[in-house]
């Protein structure tokens, strides 16, 4: 039985070579997603895809995403010391650390696509506490803080006995946190696609499995190359975990795409998304439904596959695959969808009013948000080398 | 070995590298500055061609100017106070004001007044990333009708003669003393 | 009057009571009756108050195209924005052509932000750039704007633009540069120098003497030219159902 006091914990010691090439590697992609953040701003976002139409674009896909899988990514610390589920203590230091990593890197994307960067100060001296924008502000800087702090405590050994509060005030934080990340969306009254109180709770269900899927891959990829053991029973637990926390998130979109059908109010959003929107509709479908969530519960729940490591690393890169065409879908799709001024009329105007919007994003936003995955990836393999972050050994359960 | 070679490498090697990424800037310029010793004049902006004197005296505003300004704007822009002898529209028309005809002068040109000092000091200037950096008549000269959409009319027009300035505001109306 | 010990008649101590009861009513009521009076007057050194709330009422069916044109082309020279197509382009008022599905009836209208009570921009804005002034106006405040564009997100009529290039020849009336977010200001610019005979560009272009398609003025005067004709006629609000009360409403739609 994986028990705290006879757990070792270690920093990994991959051959130097590969390991520095692969940092510098992800450092170099990570500085050039930076040089083109600050292309666009010299230039201004006239050479990005956004406009005054779809006014927030890839980098939002990518910063939401990485906040939203942050704030999931502690999980399963918070099932250790909150839940005391104690098979998961030995993923528990990973876990924190791995959800700061996603945080940061989120935050950089956020930060870097602002139309004035340089004003990041007055953001956080200027407060509207009205703002869900602003509450995020103050809660992502918080949870990196108590995270930090948690972290720390649960590597030092003294402070084993503060874990348990240290860990359910993380836990409650990163409720708040990502209730905030979904109400920036469901807070606006103005669009279709948002305004609904469901997007904070679907918002939740999807950091569960977000988060999750890129531990798995953070800890096969780190185990196998250290070449630690790492025991099938573990994966077989997490993997039953993705699998539930993927058929929650399938439960809210459910829910919402049929409360919405309901209303004739709402059809021709509906229609636009479901079926005639080209982009979004493929991306719905194919991406999110069939490869994000259908094809991972194939492979994860079937007993063809049950065994596979490989189906499990499969698994995980279709939810993340599925995670961006969910997040491109809302975020990008209902902008696309013209706003219902004059309901009743057809409109038509120079500022693209009643057509729909379309979206092309530039090579600076693929880099840009590309950069802030690599940051975060980079933070996390950093961590682990320097820090006692991972377990020596997965071993069996009893 | 290798192993503890790194391990304790690692972090004064970090250091080291974080600290030469924030002194190569200064090195670079402290090479330039001493290459450059005594050749680089320090500016004396030209006196305000309209006014005899500034709303406050030299030494203070060379001190305190973005004080005054930071005060004016929240009062302009929240308030509606465009009064007052801080007014940055004032302070422009006063500093370089118009002429037609003549050869346009940005904030980025070494004649511009504040860039007189701003460039010596290297302190980038911010305000006229939004504000007008010269007065209004400069301003429409460089507006070429061709510059515009075909809703523009000719180049004949001219705008509204009611400008703003420190000097034209007085009072709201209502009071008999209104000053156009 | 009687200095009799025995006998103190109390009516000049009442006298002397009411006085300066009276005189102290005065005094404390003079300044209130002199201040309102002056506080018509309000001079450019005072903060704006609450006291006004402007407002504008666009009688649609008075409107053509071509009047509609006016208005845009007039905000463009008064501000110094243009519009060429663009997906990126700022447009602090627009055309907008409605066509009925069901009767035919094609009509224009200028639509730009309308100032509303209760601007979902401004809940939003982080920094609280987006800002509803006193006097009702809903301005962004360029100094605090970072340009996270939550609030072109927040604004249910797409008023709000970015602005998304370098921009250079400013007008010194309307300050703008690239990374932060703008809208229609009801000329604040000449609100502020004229009180309520100002005439915001757009209205300028189209108003003729009394005919004014474009009527601006104080929503909480209940004798301004703009609330007798909300009373007599009504008017519009845009998306009524999300409550924010617009100040400028429409006619004829």
């Amino acid at each position: 039985m994986s028990n705290g006091s006879y757990l070792r914990y270690s920093e990994i010691e991959t051959s130097t070579a590969r390991y520095w090439g692969l940092l510098i590697g992800l450092l170099v992609f990570a500085a050039i997603g930076f040089a083109a953040a600050h292309h666009m701003d010299v230039e201004g976002h006239q050479v990005s895809g956004m406009s005054n139409q779809i006014v927030w674009g890839l980098p939002h896909v990518f910063a939401i995403f990485l906040i939203v899988a942050a704030s999931g990514a502690l999980n399963l610390a918070s099932l250790a010391s909150v839940f005391g589920k104690q098979a998961y203590q030995p993923l528990a230091r990973f876990s924190a650390i791995v959800s700061i990593a996603l945080l940061v890197g989120g935050l950089a994307v956020l930060l870097l696509d602002l139309g004035r960067p340089d004003r990041i100060i007055v953001a956080m001296t200027y407060y509207n506490f009205k703002s869900v924008f602003a509450w995020n502000i103050i809660l992502y800087i918080g949870f990196i803080v108590i995270v930090a702090v948690y972290l720390w405590l649960m590597m030092e050994r003294r402070m084993h006995r503060w874990i348990t509060a240290a860990g359910t005030l993380a836990f409650v934080w990163r409720l708040v946190l990502t209730t905030g990340t979904g109400s920036i969306f469901g807070f606006l009254v103005a669009r279709e696609a948002y305004d609904t109180a469901l997007l904070a709770p679907m918002f939740i269900a999807m950091s569960f499995a977000f988060g999750l899927a890129i531990l798995i891959l953070l800890l096969i990829f780190s185990f196998a190359s250290d070449r630690r053991v790492l025991d099938p029973s573990h994966l077989q637990r997490l993997r039953k975990l993705l699998g539930i926390f993927i058929l929650v998130v399938f439960y809210f979109v459910l829910v919402l795409h049929l409360t919405r059908l309901y209303a004739s109010r709402n059809h021709d959003f509906e229609r636009f998304i479901l079926l005639d929107g080209e982009v979004y509709t493929i991306l719905f479908w194919v991406f999110q439904i069939g490869l994000g969530t259908l094809l991972p519960l194939v492979l994860i729940y079937s007993p063809k596959y049950r065994q596979s490591r490989g189906a499990l690393i499969s698994a995980c890169l279709l939810v993340i695959v599925g995670a961006f065409a969910q997040l491109y879908v809302i975020i990008i799709g209902g902008q696309a969808f013209p706003l219902d001024i004059f309901p009743g009329y057809l409109v038509e105007s120079s500022f693209f009013d009643g057509v729909i919007n379309t979206y092309t994003p530039s090579i600076w936003e693929i880099l840009l948000g590309l950069g802030g995955f690599t940051t975060s990836i980079l933070i996390a393999l950093l961590s682990f080398r320097v820090l006692p972050i991972l377990p020596e050994i997965l071993a069996a359960e009893d | 070995m290798i192993r503890q070679l790194e391990s304790t490498l690692v972090i004064p090697a970090v250091a080291v590298f974080i600290a030469l990424l924030m002194l190569f800037p200064l090195v670079v310029a402290a090479g330039q500055a001493i290459s450059t010793f005594g050749q680089v004049a320090i500016p004396e902006p030209q006196a305000p061609q309209t006014a005899r004197q500034c709303v406050e005296p030299t030494e203070v505003m060379r001190r305190d100017h973005m004080k005054f300004l930071l005060q004016q704007r929240d009062a302009t822009v929240i308030d509606g106070i465009r009064s007052g002898k801080y007014s940055l529209v004032g302070c422009i028309n006063c500093h370089n004001p118009s002429v037609a005809g003549e050869k346009i002068v940005r904030y980025q040109d070494p004649e511009h007044f504040c860039a007189g000092c701003h460039l010596y000091t290297s302190v980038t200037i911010d305000c006229f990333e939004c504000h007008a950096d010269r007065a209004l008549e400069t301003v429409q000269q460089s507006q070429l009708p061709g510059e515009l959409t075909g809703l523009w009319p000719s180049a004949e027009w001219k705008y509204d003669s009611r400008l703003l300035t420190a000097q034209t505001l007085r009072h709201r109306p209502g009071s008999s003393q209104r000053v156009d | 009057m009687s200095t009799d010990p025995e006998n103190i008649d109390m009516r000049p101590a009442r006298r002397h009571f009411l006085k300066a009861g009276a005189a102290m009513a005065a005094v404390v009521i003079a300044p209130g009756i002199l201040l309102y009076k002056t506080g018509q007057a309000q001079s450019a050194d005072e903060p704006v108050s609450s006291r006004v709330r402007w407002g504008m009422l666009i009688d649609s069916n008075a409107l053509d195209e071509s009047d509609v044109d006016a208005c845009v082309s007039a905000c463009q020279r008064e501000h110094g924005w243009k519009s060429s197509g663009n997906q990126t382009d700022a447009q602090w008022i627009r055309k907008v052509k409605l066509s009925d599905a069901q009767t035919g009836h094609v009509k224009f209208l200028p639509m730009m932000c309308l100032h509303c009570e209760n601007p979902p921009c401004v809940d939003v804005c982080p920094t609280g750039a987006s800002f509803k002034r006193a006097d009702g106006i809903v301005l962004v405040n360029k100094h605090t704007c970072i340009g996270c564009r939550y609030c072109m997100m927040a604004c249910p009529y797409k008023a709000r633009s970015f602005i998304h290039e370098n921009l250079k020849d400013q007008l010194p009336v309307a300050p703008r540069g690239k990374g932060t977010v703008e809208s229609c200001t009801l000329c604040v610019h000449r609100i502020d120098r004229d009180g309520e005979n100002a005439v915001p560009a757009c209205a300028e272009a189209v108003n003729r003497g009394e005919h004014k398609p474009i009527l601006f003025g104080d929503l909480n005067n209940p004798d301004s030219e703009i609330s007798q004709r909300l009373r007599q006629l009504g008017a519009t609000s845009l998306r009524a159902d999300l409550g924010l009360n617009p100040g400028v409403r429409y006619q004829g739609l």
